[in-house]
């Protein structure tokens, strides 16, 4: 048997994503609820405060706190199976909504940031691997240890300051100016958040990738391959790096939830209208159901992306697809 | 006879933290068309790191020092690598000790065998480069190439594996062969049909072959004429018979009797004793001379020059000056 | 009668690959080792000889069958607990690759009197150190030598650590896999003759795995042939070269390298097709001391 049933294949793999999706949701709901706190407060603000015994029995029946934590789940459970994942307490309108309305930001921000990462990290590792030991390489090396040390969010302050304070070349804060959104002023807001999301993770991945490539130049198919008369270069990109990308691309996959936590601290000190500053808000303010939704969205997301990585990787690398005869039986 | 390639004084040194490696020292030889030579020594010995130099596959801490390497005629010595790119595969290719290693696992062998067919031939049709492919695969013995080729490497056993590289070693149709330990990594059982192989093909091809080994077996087998290296130089130079019936080496005649092979029952086998010299600061005089037991005071002096025992058997040891007492027994064959 | 050191009966172990799938990579071995004999087992890569030294050592345990060490059943776990210190100390282990199995930050005393210390034994000889010295002589390596660390060691010498390091236990098997695959040949040519003599002195009974059949043949009282997992012949040493009976021997033993050229050349090796290997049988005494996988005749 070479190849399985993909149907089976792909069904498996849906299954383990629906079955993960579901632990999580569990464990998030029971450890918010453990968090202290007020949830009224969110909803009625300082209103709650004030509120005698029996209004608070009546406003926590009305949100339905009142029940025991797993009746809640359950019905929250209900709920989101139809697709309704309660309101927010805070902004009182549907959880889904207030996050429809900040998603596209953060995509846009973390998906950019991403795609840089991912396409810098792999040019300047193999930049760093082909000139190793050089001035080039040493320079990198050690301007990127020094860059990937600097916390984000001083770098931020800082990059502001020269930028938006001095220069008053790029604005300080927010998506978009109120009023006018256009490409070009939506660009232009992203450079310093951009910056200092690439800046903190770049570094990390081009030194792994740097040194992957370095242990597979050393290896033997390399040397095959050059006494084929294949030059340097085509060594590199055609078997070094092919080698190379199954374990970066897991890595990559894995560390979706690192670059997304990093845009959520850049997010709250520009104060970009995206999913971090949300979600902080919301573990902030028990705001339950909003925090609930973006954990599984997050969750998801981290899921999705690990099993996304394991199917690449098993496309690209033929040794990591189980289920084949390891070896063609023959004599000699 | 023409001669294919020519290595004259040859010196090839390592950087390392310890200090300068001279892991070959002032070595000559050369090799005519369509002859298999046997470099034979110990791992250390520089019998590797002859190859790669030659190849110009040094890694980046190693360097020629001196020397000249003439292939075809043409002084290679000072090639750049973008000019040896234009000889290897072509003039010089390469077979490895573990064809595990040696080929990338993540591509399929029809897939590499093809890229080593597209490297000199860029124009080359699809069709084409397949129909090579098959064809080289039918070369080394690889049966059902249409169905293999789309196999990955560790679907193939070790000695499969080891004609897809040959095959790769192949493709572009090279005139020198270098093999190093081609069957170390293999089942015994296999070893003997893949050095017939190499010698089937390479006489078919017309090519010559270098095959380093360490192996005596290996050597008796398949080899024309030997090298016996010992620390960086070769000690001994000759043909097959020479060397196996009638050597004049100290090393070599130690090498011959501690084979396991010719123990005889009861009897503790001939060992040499004490181990190999660092080749950081090589010792003066014979680097042999510590584990010589025929040693004169000579070899602490002075390094032996090639002696010439006939027209085509040359070793380095005093034992050959004509002032030199007569070794008797120093290797009987049995 | 010599009495038996070690009895393997039907031994057999299954690798997992993933959920479902296994590789049976040991089927139903059974031999026997007297005390103070040396008995070799052959095979190629993938024969399972690695894989019986290690359910033999207790590093893996086997899927089914029994191993007996002086009467000890060394796979139930309940033998194993209460006869724990016997079986630690008295089966030592050599591996093929002393750079990787040895410590390389521990300095050659600390290697050897390590063991010592585990099992707090008291240094016979004073002090561990002077044991570890006494123990490196017996080795051959000079004393000087106690406080290098592996890396600064030579590949025969690393080798000798390793013994030295089996052999301060005073062990009654030793298991050796492969020790000399790794190494020279003139240095390969010392370590088996440093065998051989320790062998004598010591009066150890001797687990050795190669696939060199020369050495073998030179070292070895008894051999074990194994293919694919299974047995396929065992004999006193002498026997089975001069008579091999089953085709897979005659195979293997056809492909040993004569290191004579006219004599080499000459050789055809007899092909064994392993498509025809007929895993059915039984391993039946067809002389004294010779058995053979054969079909049928159930003993």
């Amino acid at each position: 048997m070479r190849q399985k049933n993909p149907f089976l294949y792909y069904g498996g793999k849906v299954l383990s994503f629906a079955v993960s999706l579901f632990l999580l949701s569990l464990a998030a709901f029971y450890v918010a609820r453990l968090a202290p706190g007020d949830p009224l407060v969110s909803y009625y603000g300082d209103r709650a405060e004030k509120m005698t015994v029996q209004e608070r029995e009546q406003a926590e029946a009305r949100l339905g706190l009142d029940r025991p934590v797993h009746v809640q789940y359950i019905r929250w459970l209900e709920g989101a199976v139809r697709g309704d994942f309660g309101i927010s307490y805070k902004y009182r309108t549907e959880a889904l909504s207030v996050i429809a309305a900040r998603l596209p930001n953060t995509l846009i921000l973390g998906g950019i940031g991403f795609l840089l990462i991912f396409t810098g990290a792999l040019a300047l590792g193999a930049i760093c691997a082909w000139n190793e030991g050089n001035l080039l390489d040493r320079f990198i090396c050690k301007a990127g240890t020094v860059v990937s040390c600097i916390p984000e969010f001083w770098m931020s302050l800082v990059l502001i300051l020269i930028f938006s304070v001095h220069l008053r070349w790029l604005p300080s804060s927010g998506a978009y100016t109120i009023g006018g959104g256009g490409i070009a002023n939506r660009a232009v807001h992203l450079v310093l958040p951009l910056t200092v999301t690439v800046a903190g993770h770049l570094w990390y991945y081009a030194y792994m990738i740097r040194n992957r490539l370095l242990e597979e130049i050393r290896a033997d198919y390399v040397l095959l391959a050059r006494a084929k008369g294949l030059g340097r270069r085509k060594v590199l990109f055609r078997h070094c790096l092919r080698s190379v990308l199954p374990t970066y691309l897991s890595l990559m996959a894995i560390s979706v939830p690192h670059i997304l936590g990093g845009t959520y601290i850049v997010e709250t000190v520009f104060s970009y209208p995206g999913i971090g500053t949300l979600s902080y808000e919301s573990a902030r303010y028990q705001d339950y159901n909003l925090l609930m939704l973006l954990c599984i969205l997050s969750g998801g997301l981290v899921i999705l992306c690990n099993i996304l990585a394991q199917i690449v990787s098993e496309r690209i690398d033929p040794r990591m697809r189980s289920g084949e005869t390891p070896e063609v039986t023959d004599h000699g | 006879m023409s001669v294919l390639l020519e290595i004259k004084n040859l010196s090839v040194s390592f950087r390392t933290a310890q200090g300068e490696v001279e892991a070959v020292r002032d070595v000559s030889f050369s090799l005519s068309p369509g002859e298999v030579l046997a470099i034979v020594g110990e791992s250390g010995c520089g019998k590797s790191v002859l190859c790669r130099s030659i190849m110009k596959l040094l890694p980046g801490n190693g360097w020629i020092r001196g020397g000249t390497i003439l292939a075809d005629g043409t002084d290679i010595t000072h090639y750049t690598q973008r000019d040896m790119e234009r000889l290897r595969g072509r003039l010089f290719s390469m077979v490895f000790q573990d064809p595990l290693t040696a080929l990338n696992p993540t591509i399929t062998i029809g897939a590499q065998i093809a890229e080593a067919v597209r490297v000199h031939q860029p124009k080359a049709k699809k069709a084409a480069v397949r129909r090579r492919v098959l064809e080289l695969m039918d070369l080394v013995g690889i049966p059902g190439g249409e169905e293999r080729y789309g196999r990955y490497p560790h679907e193939f056993s070790g000695g499969m594996r080891q004609r897809s590289v040959m095959a790769i070693a192949l493709a572009s149709g090279p005139r020198i062969l270098f093999a190093d330990e081609p069957t170390t990594a293999l089942d015994v059982t296999i070893q003997a049909q893949i050095l017939d192989l190499l010698r089937d093909v390479q006489a078919r091809l017309g090519a010559a072959a270098i095959l380093v080994t360490h192996d005596l077996g290996v050597v008796a087998r398949a080899a024309d004429r030997v090298a016996v290296m010992y620390a960086g130089k070769i000690v001994e130079y000759g043909t097959v018979e020479d060397i196996f019936y009638d050597p004049r080496h100290p090393y070599t005649w130690g090498l011959l009797r501690s084979l396991p092979a010719w123990a005889e029952d009861g009897q503790p086998l001939y060992t040499i004793p004490g181990m190999p010299p660092s080749l950081i600061d090589p010792p003066k005089g014979d680097a042999f001379a510590c584990r010589n037991e025929y040693a004169l005071a000579i070899d602490y002096q002075e390094a032996p020059p090639m002696f010439r025992i006939s027209d085509t058997h040359y070793a380095a040891t005093w034992l050959l000056d004509a002032r030199a007492p007569k070794i008797q027994g120093g290797w009987s064959h049995a | 009668m010599p009495e038996i050191l070690l009895d393997i009966q039907h031994l057999t172990h299954d690798f997992r690959l993933g959920r479902k799938r296994t590789v049976r990579a040991v089927d139903d071995v059974s031999f026997q080792m007297q005390k103070g004999e040396i008995f070799g087992l052959v095979g190629e890569s993938g024969s399972g000889k690695s894989t019986v030294a290690k359910c033999v050592m207790s590093i893996l345990s086997p899927s089914a069958g029994k191993i007996r060490y002086l009467g000890v059943n060394i796979c139930d776990p309940g033998q194993f607990r209460s006869h724990r210190k016997l079986l630690q100390t008295s089966r030592q282990m050599i591996f093929q690759d002393s750079t990787s199995s040895l410590n390389p930050r521990m300095t050659v005393a600390a290697i050897i009197s390590e063991p010592l210390e585990i099992h707090h034994i008291r240094p016979p000889r004073g002090s561990l150190r002077e044991e570890a010295a006494f123990q490196l002589k017996c080795v051959g390596l000079d004393p000087g030598c106690l406080d290098r660390r592996p890396p600064e060691l030579s590949g025969g010498q690393r080798q000798r650590v390793a013994i030295a390091r089996a052999l301060s236990m005073s062990p009654e098997l030793l298991v050796a896999d492969e020790p000399i695959a790794s190494l020279d040949v003139s240095i390969q040519a010392q370590i088996i003759n440093l065998f051989r003599h320790l062998q004598r002195e010591h009066g150890f009974t001797f687990l050795f795995i190669a696939h060199d059949l020369a050495v073998v043949r030179y070292l070895c009282d008894r051999v074990g042939v194994m293919l694919g997992g299974k047995l396929v012949e065992e004999a006193p040493s002498g026997e089975l070269f001069a008579n091999p009976l089953h085709p897979y021997t005659q195979a293997l033993l056809s492909a040993i390298p004569v290191p004579d050229p006219c004599r080499e050349r000459a050789r055809t090796p007899v092909i064994f097709d392993s498509a025809q290997f007929d895993r059915e049988g039984v391993l039946t005494e067809v002389l004294p001391g010779h058995r053979v996988l054969r079909k049928g005749a159930a003993s």
